[in-house]
């Protein structure tokens, strides 16, 4: 009887021993669940956080804003004639802003044409970085300005646009 | 009898003591991994998000701005700077002070377009970010300069533009008056008690049997700032945008000769000089032909910046 006792006994303690440990592997798995949840919650947020002011940073970054050269200095100006050639340079700055696409599109028309030197200036699409991306777009309205010429004389073209920018994930 | 009940009860103890001990030893496991981790993702999150504060300070025509930031815990930041690649790397590193011991900074964050201008690190819980454009002669980047509220600076006969600047500033480590005891003191004229000396006109800081030579305000806080191979390596980074900028600033002027805008400017020269740069000493030329560009540029009929 004793004997019987001391095994019901063991078995007793084995199955305290086995829910214990069952109790400590989901409680493991939950904590890990709740942190890999925060993780992709923080990471998304400083997403956001980032995209918010890129657009703006970029537009106003040496390479592209349009400086004095339009009537005084502006904010979110972009010196389109600089973004053309910007768009021959997409090898060396292909890293540098940590965006994986940027587009500056003309809003005055449907039918999208894309600029090249032999057609630029009559075009309305300019495409600076194009990596392959899976991102949704950021995009902000802007001043895209130009020099052109009328009879002999330059004169200054400002037009609005809109620049679209993929950023790279976290 | 006896001897059986004698055997019966260790054997129970054994077992719970090897499969408690297992548990234990799985959890404490377990748990330094996680803290681990969660150190790592801190530190990580942390220098991301410091880069992502630089952006607002980017985006004025502001001639210096400032802005802080504070942190839960004691905290270092490595400002780095490689110069490898086009335009080189700026890089972050967190430490953070965990269970009175500081965490692993094998982890960091890069960019290519910033230019932060630090001691080799910078230590505390609050800590201020200050910049300025650095123009040569068209504007080139924003420079940063971190310090931690740790670090007090008092400008001493600084020449009234400076202390206008930094007053107008008022950025909390940084005083032009009545200096603090433990204050690093720069001065811009000759004295005993100072830390780092500035030549304004002759264009040279010294500090710490170091000399830096710099053209415009910008480069002399860097200067102020910066360890030495903190401030050599930035340097050569912006020489190296400024090198793509002017290339840039060339192929503008040719693409807009066509609509009769014409500006005749040594770009190509500025180019092949910031291209080849290899230090400090090279400024004064560079600097130099910046200058005539600029004056250029400001009489041409058809302005590139």
């Amino acid at each position: 009887m004793k004997n019987k006792l001391g095994q019901l006994k063991i078995q007793q303690m084995a199955f305290m021993l086995i829910a214990i440990t069952i109790f400590f592997v989901i409680a493991g798995m939950f904590a890990l669940t709740m942190s890999s949840a925060n993780n992709k919650k923080d990471a998304e947020s400083i997403r956001e956080e980032n995209a918010m002011t890129l657009v703006s940073k970029l537009a106003n970054s040496p390479e592209f804003s349009c400086g004095d050269v339009f009537g005084g200095e502006k904010v979110t100006c972009i010196d389109s004639d600089k973004a053309m050639i910007l768009a021959q340079k997409s090898i060396e700055y292909k890293t540098f802003w940590g965006v994986e696409h940027i587009e500056i599109k003309l809003i005055n028309s449907d039918v999208e044409k894309l600029c090249s030197l032999q057609n630029y200036p009559d075009c309305n699409t300019i495409n600076i970085l194009n990596n392959e991306t899976k991102g949704a777009p950021i995009s902000n309205f802007v001043s895209l300005c130009r020099k052109e010429s009328f009879e002999g004389e330059s004169y200054d073209k400002c037009e609005v646009a809109k620049i679209m920018v993929v950023s790279k994930g976290i | 009898m006896k001897s059986k009940k004698a055997i019966q009860l260790p054997f129970a103890w054994i077992f719970a003591s090897l499969v408690g001990a297992f548990i234990l030893f799985l959890a404490i496991y377990i748990s330094i991994r996680v803290i681990n981790t969660g150190n790592m993702e801190m530190d990580l999150q942390t220098g991301t998000e410091i880069g992502i504060l630089l952006n607002p300070l980017e985006t004025s025509f502001q001639s210096s701005q400032k802005n802080s930031f504070s942190l839960p815990v004691e905290t270092r930041i490595y400002a780095g700077c490689l110069e490898k690649g086009t335009f080189g790397l700026q890089t972050i590193q967190i430490s953070q002070m965990s269970f009175k011991k500081w965490t692993d900074t094998n982890s960091r964050v890069s960019f290519e377009n910033k230019y932060i201008f630090s001691r080799n690190y910078s230590e505390g819980k609050t800590f201020y970010l200050f910049s300025k454009p650095f123009e040569m002669p068209f504007k080139v980047a924003d420079l940063f300069y971190l310090t931690s509220s740790k670090e007090k600076y008092c400008f001493i006969d600084a020449p009234e533009n400076i202390k206008e600047e930094l007053d107008s500033l008022g950025q909390e480590n940084i005083a032009t008056k009545n200096c603090s005891v433990n204050s690093i003191n720069v001065c811009f004229s000759a004295g005993n008690d100072c830390d780092i000396g500035v030549d304004y006109v002759g264009k040279v800081v010294a500090k710490k049997y170091n000399r830096f030579y710099f053209e415009g305000d910008a480069l002399m806080y860097a200067a102020i700032f910066s360890e030495k191979q903190i401030y050599d390596c930035q340097l050569k980074r912006l020489m190296q945008r400024t090198e793509q900028l002017s290339e840039l600033y060339r192929d503008k002027s040719s693409l807009v000769s066509k609509e009769d805008c014409n500006s005749n400017l040594e770009l190509a020269a500025l180019a092949g000089l910031t291209g080849s740069f290899e230090n400090q000493g090279e400024l004064v030329s560079i600097s130099r032909i910046a200058e005539e560009i600029k004056q250029n540029n400001d009489l041409a009929d058809c302005r590139l910046w």
